[in-house]
């Protein structure tokens, strides 16, 4: 699996390992990890042989600091870069992967990498971690999902603070905030994550791929809907 | 007939709302509530507000809500609710009844450490009917909302702050100031992106997952439209600070 530019893509076992590799660049999110995620993701989502992903950044010192503003200003007229957003949903299909996806979070967690994080189910950082969504500074607001997903998460007193202070935390206080899971040492964290994944993937796949779509699903329900939901994919 | 809400304007962009109601306990009555339906109509209108800052006058409450926690038909949380742009509220002493669900109502909430927070109404035989039973749900989920609803209980700063009902905590000093110093950097940003990330988040909440996104992209891909989308990205690539000019 390989002829990547900006990621990369391993299977180990039952796990798969989605790197952002842009370490030199902090890993900035640009229009090829999007096409690459595009088309990792999608392949991803199809191979009955993946029980858990893992996500990470590669570098000492970023998972990913947000998005390539060189490119900001070359979009075509809103109207296309409209279009092209969903011609490849890539969070969409983020969203829609049916096997649980852990984030192994280390360093900037800026804008889109909190966002990518946030289309994870699980977040674990590194004590080093740094989060922050700064996009209201540069007159935008986030365009990932981070004004759905991080209320969603933390609640929306919380998520206002982040998103319209645009201010720094630390690894302690966006677990205070229950913006992520655990919080680990640094040398620790891929083997934190992996045992979790590895952990995930020895469960019946059936059974795990059912919370996952019941917990996703059901929280864009009524209640009443949500309990039917559950009943349902419980005897399949 | 500004008596019981003044309005000052401590930095250019930021209109700090400070509540003086009856008493020490800063009491909310119908001119209260008719004051600050007028002021958040006028806000809303004139587009030179950024952001808001709501606090109790010195040495009073926040707000305690009406007299004897009697039921009204006025509202405080509707015409702040209402406000386009961020609010930040800044609670010392004590916010209760509808002094809380005024509060339910910011964006932002920042305590004083003596600061205490209760829904009183039970012990009345009520509900609470400004808000707080849908606003209080969605900010601390459903168990501790019900403990507070049910319980009438008062809880500390420090205890809002552990379930998510405030976001910070400072001593009494620092309060006001800090409250300003957000305010101050809101009313510098970029107005439009700022109102936007708003209505995204609390219009998105009451949608499913997929229209929420939807919302966002649309109000994203609008604010490319915009001169100051422009600025920011150019001040950030030239390291210097924007100028924003809300357009």
């Amino acid at each position: 699996m390989s002829g990547y530019e900006t990621i990369i893509y391993e299977k180990k076992g039952k796990l798969a390992f989605i790197t952002l590799n842009r370490p030199q660049m902090l890993n900035i999110y640009n229009l090829r990890m999007r096409d690459e995620l595009y088309e990792v993701l999608g392949a991803v989502k199809e191979d009955s042989e993946v029980y858990a992903v893992i996500l990470k950044g590669a570098g000492e010192k970023a998972f990913c600091a947000g998005a390539d503003l060189s490119e900001f200003l070359s979009a075509p007229s809103p109207t296309d870069a409209r279009r092209s957003r969903w011609l490849r949903d890539v969070w969409g299909r983020f969203l829609s992967l049916p096997q649980p996806v852990i984030a192994a979070l280390h360093g900037y967690v800026l804008g889109s990498g909190i966002e990518m994080s946030m289309c994870c189910d699980i977040r674990i950082a590194s004590e080093d971690a740094q989060f922050g969504l700064p996009e209201v500074a540069l007159g935008i607001i986030p365009a990932a999902g981070a004004t759905q997903t991080v209320p969603r998460t933390i609640g929306p007193g919380r998520a206002l603070d982040l998103l319209l202070t645009g201010r720094r935390i630390n690894a302690r206080e966006a677990l205070q905030m229950k913006l992520i899971n655990r919080v680990v040492a640094k040398e620790r964290l891929l083997s934190e994550a992996e045992s979790l994944a590895v952990k995930i993937a020895g469960w019946d796949q059936c059974a795990v791929r059912a919370i996952k779509q019941a917990v996703s699903r059901g929280l864009d329900l009524p209640l009443e809907e949500g309990l039917k939901l559950e009943k349902r994919l419980s005897c399949s | 007939m500004k008596d019981k809400l003044e309005i000052t304007h401590p930095a250019k962009g930021l209109a700090l709302l400070t509540i003086n109601g009856t008493g020490k306990n800063n009491l909310a009555d119908a001119g209260l509530a008719e004051e600050l339906l007028q002021v958040c109509e006028d806000i809303n209108f004139d587009s030179g507000i950024r952001a808001v800052i709501i606090t109790g006058a010195a040495g009073k409450d926040f707000c305690t809500g009406t007299a004897g926690g009697k039921k009204s038909a006025f509202s405080l949380s509707g015409p702040v609710a209402a406000l386009n742009c961020p609010v930040i509220a800044a609670i010392d002493g004590e916010a209760s009844g509808m002094g809380l669900e005024l509060a339910l109502a910011c964006d932002i909430r920042l305590a004083s450490a003596r600061a205490r927070f209760s829904l009183p109404y039970i012990e009345k035989g009520l509900i609470p009917s400004d808000g707080a039973t849908q606003r209080l749900p969605r900010l601390v989920g459903r168990a501790k909302a019900m403990e507070l609803m049910l319980t009438g209980e008062t809880i500390s700063a420090q205890d809002a702050l552990q379930i998510g009902l405030v976001n910070r905590v400072l001593p009494q000093k620092e309060l006001l100031p800090s409250a300003l110093e957000i305010g101050r950097d809101m009313a510098g940003k970029a107005s439009l992106a700022l109102k936007y990330c708003k209505e995204a988040v609390i219009k998105g909440l009451d949608m499913t997952l997929d229209q929420g996104l939807h919302l966002e992209g649309d109000l994203y891909f609008l604010l490319h439209t915009t001169n100051d989308r422009t600025e920011g990205i150019n001040a950030f690539k030239e390291k210097r600070k924007p100028r924003f000019k809300g357009k």
